[in-house]
């Protein structure tokens, strides 16, 4: 029998929820009041922890040189048709080039497809990096094959082994996570060097959409359909290939979309290693001189094959009616035709630069603007760092001083703002809201103290508690585990700042990313302006939006933190009104006869009905938000992104392969505990 | 690592001047039909060095290949083979993969380029207004809250390398005392961002920079004078104005110098010759790189005119070896 003052019967009797904010309010305070006498309690001492990446790198370089050999095989079996591929696209006069992108665009879309590749080329030719282009599209035209069959046999092989699919997952989520440019040094070293390296990082990291997608599609089959194959009494081959993957094959060409599209994102990385002259070494060459017009078009000649490519695919993956076939003939013909006429005449494409004026002037126009507004870009990003950045990241105790914030931080104003939070949890745990109450204690307690300088236990208790409510134990074991590595290989304190800058952003698109999302739920027109830019957003290379964010806001954290949110809002935005438009009619109908106001709807029909699929928004803008973390690193950020450079530049394999996979883990913890409260969320509404 | 390789810097005068007094027998040309591949690096200058010294190769008879390689990930291929020769390494930002690959002995090197740079604390001129006394070192002591921003108050601003090209300048200011915090870049784009934004704007900057570099003259960048320093600076902190620290002195020069795979001398022995003894001054380099980088030539152009009209610079190199 338990009594009312029993504290653990007390405990017992709350909600996960509670039990989970209560733990971590216990532990923080504990922290926080011995900390004066067991300083290890705040930074982990360097004397505890291990050489794991000198370890991580003595193992690795040994398996590396041991597969060397087969690996090199591999990239040469590799080149031919990578050099094929770059020999017959240069070689091919660009009307043809032209001709057939428009011919293939009419069978797959009528007018305006066809006019989309014609217009869409005409760009890159008038862009004058028609050759770049072309080694560009080369790369790709090898890389997403390649990405395709690797994707589908892994796909296929979790499909027929079920034991092991949580163990893909798990691969699939690393081959996502873990940033290109960690092992980097060991792919140079395995694959020898050239492009070859460049496509066989970009499907590396085009595979896992198209291995996820044969799952799915897989799944999805019709058990009657499945059951026929079976009673017709075809070998499980058979069964796979003639009826299985043929029902799938819209999902799949979803997945071929998404590879193209991610295999196309990795351009940038392919010309960081160098080894042929593509559009990707015109975007960093033009970057390096910080000329923001002539990088911008460049990146822009990307967008448009991003564009071209995505609705051509896209076109494939749905059911579409005929176009006549005479037609494609026909612009097949017209462009050979115009080939053989001017043969002599043919312009070189090199020479074209008709939009060089064009690139120029918005280089000046970006001058103009810096120097018209510099004391107001200083006044934002001043009001940003001290009002809201540094204290996250350092404390109101650090952060509040009299050049900031006009007067000095005191002990007394720490007592009151821990008094007002304690009242207010009270408050709350009054009217039974016990787990609000104690998040807000928590909210001030990381308010008072910043992210990077919170204790360890305090960390692992609150992320091992929310996984712990969001998944059950088993997650936040995982958890505990997987944050213990981190804390032990001696890369904490960066973690830490790669938290709290991904974490300031994630925040700052989800407020920014969901408001527009409503927004375009709302108003079709606003959707029609905020997609072509979140198109831009996703396909650009953003090396070329670092020139002008420094231009702006000069190097450091604010900068940085904006590049983040310019790439992670995009997901929060697409998720957050797709969600909301696709509530199913008949629930808005009812709704409506109940006399609600379109508002009313909004709130308690449409939002409730959209959060599952807002929480997937809210996952992708995660793991886009620490993806971005590398290329802050340019714009001089100071957390596991620099480390990987660092790394880079000692070769030490080791220190980046643990960096990036420090990265992953990061990303993957914050997905996985998103992905339970969704999954839960889901549940609640019967889906 | 600032160990100096005086055999062929004794050599360099201005230009290309690499007349040693008795010429000896020439060398074999070994495999002329297989084209040398050269590195082609993410910088301008690079380009230059690297088109003339092709050039140079090709006027002796040999087929020539420009690669774009990135310079941090080039050395894995040069120990492979698949470049043959990298034209313009820098000390100050060489990755510790060079070390590896002369230790392994992959990568052999060819001495120094003869490119006389210069590493400093720099400034745009318009600086000099907001911070009167530059480019005297003492200046600064004053004005670091000029230079401040809300990250670093109330010391003042210093963008120095990216992080991972090593950090000389938050070393310089540890060492000369000066209110200063070193941000580091995390890229060259950023460097010449700030350095465009701050020239544009006239507003205060003080940042860790090099020449030869086409900024230099794009943007007037000025260094400041630091205490000229000798080894003793590095690793006695009682010498140099500051009695307490090592580094209170200038920048150790760079060495700029040139390597190759392993393989090369003996399948192209010649040409071998010719890297060895090739030689490019700032002064022949930055007027080539204006005219591409300011003046938006291109660099086969640039080059291919410059080699016309100093073949008195590159010639006997070519000849030395081959005839």
């Amino acid at each position: 029998m338990t009594t009312r003052s029993d504290p653990v019967a007390i405990f017992r009797h709350q909600t996960p929820g509670a039990q989970a904010a209560l733990l971590t309010v216990l532990v923080g305070a504990l922290c926080l009041a011995l900390e004066p006498v067991a300083p290890w309690l705040g930074a982990w001492p360097t004397a505890w922890t291990l050489p794991a990446t000198d370890w991580v790198g003595t193992v690795t370089e040994a398996v590396l040189q041991a597969i060397k050999p087969v690996a090199r095989w591999f990239s040469r079996l590799l080149s031919y048709p990578m050099n094929g591929a770059d020999w017959l696209l240069n070689i091919t006069p660009w009307p043809i080039v032209l001709g057939v992108t428009t011919a293939v665009g009419w069978l797959l879309g009528g007018v305006p497809m066809a006019l989309l590749g014609f217009l869409g080329l005409s760009f890159v030719l008038a862009s004058g990096y028609w050759s770049e282009s072309m080694n560009t599209l080369a790369l790709v035209a090898v890389s997403v094959p390649v990405a395709l069959v690797v994707g589908g046999a892994i796909g296929i092989l979790a499909n027929e082994v079920p034991r092991i699919k949580t163990a893909v997952d798990a691969v699939l989520d690393v081959m996502q996570t873990v940033p290109t440019f960690a092992y980097l040094t060991p792919l140079l070293l395995l694959f020898g060097f050239g492009p070859v390296v460049g496509l066989i990082a970009s499907a590396i990291y085009a595979a896992p959409p198209m291995a996820r997608n044969v799952i799915l599609g897989l799944e999805r089959v019709d058990p009657d359909i499945k059951e026929a194959a079976i009673m017709s009494g075809g070998t499980r081959w058979q069964q796979l290939f003639q009826v299985e993957l043929p029902s799938a094959s819209t999902q799949i060409m979803v997945g071929v979309n998404q590879s193209l599209m991610a295999a196309l994102s990795m351009v940038i990385i392919a010309a960081v290693i160098g080894g042929f002259d593509d559009i990707g070494w015109e975007v960093l060459l033009t970057m390096r001189k910080a000329q923001f017009g002539q990088s911008l078009l460049a990146g822009l000649v990307i967008v448009v094959f991003a564009v071209v490519i995505d609705r051509m695919s896209g076109a494939m993956a749905t059911e579409r009616k005929k176009h006549d076939t005479r037609v494609f003939y026909g612009l097949l013909l017209v462009s050979v035709a115009v080939t053989l006429l001017f043969w002599a005449r043919l312009p070189n494409p090199a020479e074209f630069t008709a939009l060089a004026p064009v690139a120029d002037h918005v280089d000046q126009a970006l001058t103009t603007f810096t120097v018209a507004n510099g004391a107001t870009l200083d006044a934002i990003k001043n009001g940003a760092m001290f009002y809201g950045l540094l204290p996250l990241r350092i404390g109101l105790d650090q952060a509040v001083l009299p050049f900031t914030w006009g007067f000095a931080w005191t002990a007394g104003m720490s007592a009151a703002l821990f008094a007002a939070g304690a009242g207010l949890c009270l408050v709350l745990a009054w009217r039974g809201r016990l787990t609000s109450g104690l998040m807000v204690m928590i909210g001030v307690g990381v308010l008072e103290t910043g992210i990077t300088n919170l204790p360890w236990p305090f960390v692992l208790t609150g992320a091992g508690a929310l996984a712990w409510v969001a998944g059950g134990r088993r997650l936040a074991l995982t958890v505990l585990v997987l944050l213990s590595t981190i804390l032990v290989s001696g890369l904490w304190d960066r973690a830490l700042l790669s938290l709290y800058l991904s974490g300031a952003s994630v925040f700052a698109c989800t407020v920014v990313g969901g408001a527009t999302g409503v927004l375009c739920a709302v108003s079709p027109l606003a959707w029609r302006v905020v997609r072509p830019i979140c198109d831009m957003l996703q396909t650009i290379p953003l090396f070329v939006f670092l020139i002008p964010v420094l231009m702006f806001f000069q190097i450091g954290e604010f900068s940085a933190f904006l590049a983040i949110c310019a790439y992670a809002i995009v997901p929060m935005i697409r998720y957050t009104r797709h969600g909301l438009v696709s509530t199913p009619p008949d629930l808005i109908e009812a709704a409506t006869a109940t006399g609600a106001t379109p508002w009313q709807i909004m709130r308690d029909v449409r939002t409730p009905y959209a959060a599952p699929t807002i929480l997937l928004g809210l996952n992708q803008t995660i793991l886009y938000g620490f993806a971005m973390l590398v290329i802050a690193a340019l714009i001089g950020t100071t957390g596991l992104g620099q480390s990987i450079y660092l790394a880079l530049g000692q070769a030490d394999v080791g220190l980046g392969l643990s960096a990036g996979a420090a990265m992953a883990i990061l990303a993957l913890i914050a997905d996985r505990i998103v992905q339970g409260f969704a999954e839960e969320r889901r549940q609640a509404l019967g889906l | 690592m600032m160990k100096q390789h005086m055999s062929f810097a004794l050599a360099a005068a201005a230009g290309i001047a690499m007349q040693v007094a008795t010429p000896v027998h020439a060398a074999e040309m070994g495999a002329v039909d297989e084209p040398i591949k050269l590195a082609i690096n993410e910088w301008t200058g690079q380009h230059v060095t690297t088109h003339v010294a092709g050039e140079m190769l090709k006027a002796a008879g040999y087929k020539v290949e420009y690669v774009t390689a990135g310079m941090m990930n080039q050395f894995q291929a040069l120990a492979d083979g698949d470049i043959h020769a990298t034209l313009e390494i820098w000390s100050s930002n060489v990755s510790d993969e060079y070390a590896k690959k002369i230790g392994e002995g992959t990568v052999v090197e060819l001495g120094d380029l003869g490119l006389d740079a210069k590493e400093g604390i720099a400034y745009p001129a318009h600086v000099a207004d907001l911070c009167p006394g530059l480019p005297a070192w003492e200046a600064l002591k004053d004005c670091a809250p000029v230079f401040a921003i809300a990250e670093t108050l109330p010391m003042g601003r210093l963008v120095d390398y990216p992080a991972d090209w090593g950090t000389p300048g938050a070393d310089r200011m540890t060492g000369l005392a000066l209110p200063f915090k070193a941000v580091p870049a995390g890229s060259e784009g950023a460097l010449i961002a700030e350095l465009r934004a701050s020239t544009e704007r006239k507003s205060p900057l003080l940042i860790t920079f090099w020449q030869p570099h086409w900024a230099m003259s794009a943007y007037d960048v000025k260094f400041v004078d630091l205490p000229v320093g000798n080894e003793d600076c590095f690793n006695d902190p009682a010498w140099g104005p500051n009695p307490d620290a090592v580094n209170d002195c200038d920048f150790a020069p760079s060495r700029i110098f040139k390597a190759s795979w392993s393989g090369f001398e003996e399948k192209w022995p010649a040409a071998f010759e010719i890297l060895s003894n090739y030689q490019l001054s700032v002064e022949a380099q930055q007027p080539m790189m204006g005219a591409v980088d300011v003046d938006g030539g291109a660099v086969e152009e640039v080059v291919a005119a410059w080699m016309s009209e100093n073949e008195g610079d590159w010639r006997p190199v070519v000849d030395m070896a081959t005839k």
